[in-house]
């Protein structure tokens, strides 16, 4: 039996709006929050502009053991974990613990946590370095808490990876139920919060970090002006649910996941990653049953870099022709939060579908003529949206496609 | 430090801070009094929680802490083998 994988609970932690309901109303007006670097250590590096979460307040949003003993981007998670749940109306079933799993996808860690501990290392010494670091900086941490803080039993999963690893993180969930193997459930997703002063050291090794000085400059990317990605923290988690589960228990399922494949074409190797999406989509959509007229609106990668641009370009044009489908990049207003990007980009599009709202690329204005995109940018269209395509690169090379529908009865 | 020094014994009031700074756990000094053989898991205090508390004890006093502390599953059996190895002075 293949059990159909879908949305129930949605959960956000972005940089335009913490749940979905801010997110989506600063989405759907595209909303720039684009502005200088504040977080602190980062005043003096050449990275300026960035998409940082404000208004967050670990104390409230989760427990304070949690706030001390983990990192920022778990407290992200934790907060977007229950955010999802809440929607989903779905807690701890003491009598079946594993029916429900957790993947989490990361590409960054728990930098802000680990600089502070390695400080104390070098700074006085290995006496005062707090036994937390053993777990809070690394990749899995997010779905280790979140797995023990709800008493979810089920299988759980880390895909440590570039951004395209949060559409992977994804996937990996809906494998899960697919089989059939006694899972539900997965609490899924992605955040991240990787400015902070060590985290961002690392990231200006990548050509393709934008270093612009000017908040609406930094990221513009499928125009003449793209000069590289903004960087950004926060993601989502979703609840993804086998669908006769969601309706024997009452929920509403909010979405399909209909598709997902995946490729890897190398580190910047953008030329390389037309072919690569070309087949991720492809594969996505053969899986979800989608023919590329099915396809009613495209959330791109937008890498902002002249040639991954065209790539992507190319790629769409390749699959849906020149102008063929409505494209959008919502991210330009956020910014990339790794992983938590496509994340981000998911919810987007589970919301644009229950809208009937293609929301604009904030900040875009000018599109290159020769890439034969037809960009939705300055404000949002509206539409008959039944399916969604999201599409994710990452700077080492994956290149992942999903495909989103939305839920008839 | 030598061992004619007196070193401070540890008392629940400074274990109940510790457990605040170090694994974010409030916790009434007085509780902790009361009921020393309530177990740390019940306050949520996990292993790593108790070893932090050990490394910071032992950077407050300069001194090691013996006896497998981190070990310990109550207040009341920590006070214990904590004071006992502050006593014994050992450094």
């Amino acid at each position: 039996m293949n059990r159909q994988a879908v949305i129930t609970g949605i959960g956000v932690v972005a940089p335009n709006g913490i749940g979905t309901d801010a997110f989506w109303k600063a989405t759907r007006e595209g909303v720039s929050v684009l502005d200088r670097v504040t977080r602190k250590g980062c005043e003096g590096l050449p990275l300026r502009v960035a998409g940082e979460v404000h208004g967050f307040d670990a104390a409230s949003a989760i427990e304070e053991r949690f706030v001390v003993q983990t990192d920022r981007f778990t407290h992200f998670a934790m907060a977007a974990a229950d955010l999802a749940l809440a929607d989903a109306r779905l807690s701890t079933d003491p009598d079946e613990p594993f029916a429900v799993g957790v993947v989490t996808a990361a590409g960054s860690g728990g930098g802000e946590f680990g600089q502070r501990e390695l400080q104390r290392l070098w700074g006085q010494g290995p006496r005062f370095v707090g036994p937390y670091q053993s777990i809070a900086w690394f990749y899995a941490a997010s779905t280790g808490q979140i797995s023990i803080r709800g008493g979810f039993k089920g299988p759980c999963g880390v895909v440590a990876s570039d951004e395209a690893g949060g559409l992977d993180a994804i996937a990996h969930a809906c494998r899960n139920l697919h089989r059939d193997t006694g899972t539900d459930a997965v609490v899924v997703g992605a955040a991240e919060a990787p400015l902070a002063p060590y985290s961002a050291v690392c990231q200006l090794g990548y050509a393709e970090l934008s270093l612009a000085a000017e908040a609406d400059r930094a990221y513009l990317p499928f125009t003449a002006h793209a000069c590289g990605f903004v960087p950004a923290e926060g993601g989502a988690m979703l609840v993804v649910e086998a669908l006769d589960h969601a309706l024997a228990r009452g929920a509403e399922p909010r979405a399909v996941l209909a598709g997902h494949a995946a490729t890897f074409t190398g580190p910047s190797r953008w030329a390389e990653s037309r072919e690569g999406l070309v087949r991720a989509i492809r594969g996505a959509l053969d899986e979800a049953g989608c023919v590329p007229a099915d396809i009613d609106v495209v959330f791109a990668d937008a890498l902002g870099t002249p040639d991954a641009d065209l790539a992507e370009a190319q790629a769409i044009s390749d699959v849906f022709g020149p102008h063929g489908v409505p494209v959008t990049a919502p991210k330009t207003g956020t910014g990339r939060a790794y992983c938590g990007s496509p994340l981000l980009d998911t919810a987007a599009a589970v919301l644009a579908i229950e809208h009937g709202t293609v929301p604009p690329t904030p900040q875009v204005t000018e599109v290159r003529d020769d890439l034969g995109l037809d960009l939705v940018t300055g404000r949002a269209r509206s539409a008959r949206l039944r399916t969604a395509l999201v599409l994710s690169r990452g700077l080492m090379g994956s290149n992942a496609a999903l495909v989103v529908k939305e839920y008839t009865p | 430090m030598s061992n004619d020094q007196i070193i401070q014994a540890l008392t629940y009031d400074e274990l109940a801070s510790l457990m605040k700074s170090s694994a974010g756990i409030t916790v009434d000094p007085q509780h902790l009094t009361a009921s020393p053989d309530t177990p740390f898991a019940e306050y949520g205090l996990d292993s790593l929680g108790l070893l932090g508390i050990v490394g910071e004890l032992e950077n407050r006093r300069g001194v090691a802490i013996t006896g497998e502390a981190d070990s310990c599953k109550t207040p009341g059996s920590f006070m214990e083998v904590v004071n006992g190895s502050l006593k014994a002075g050992v450094i």
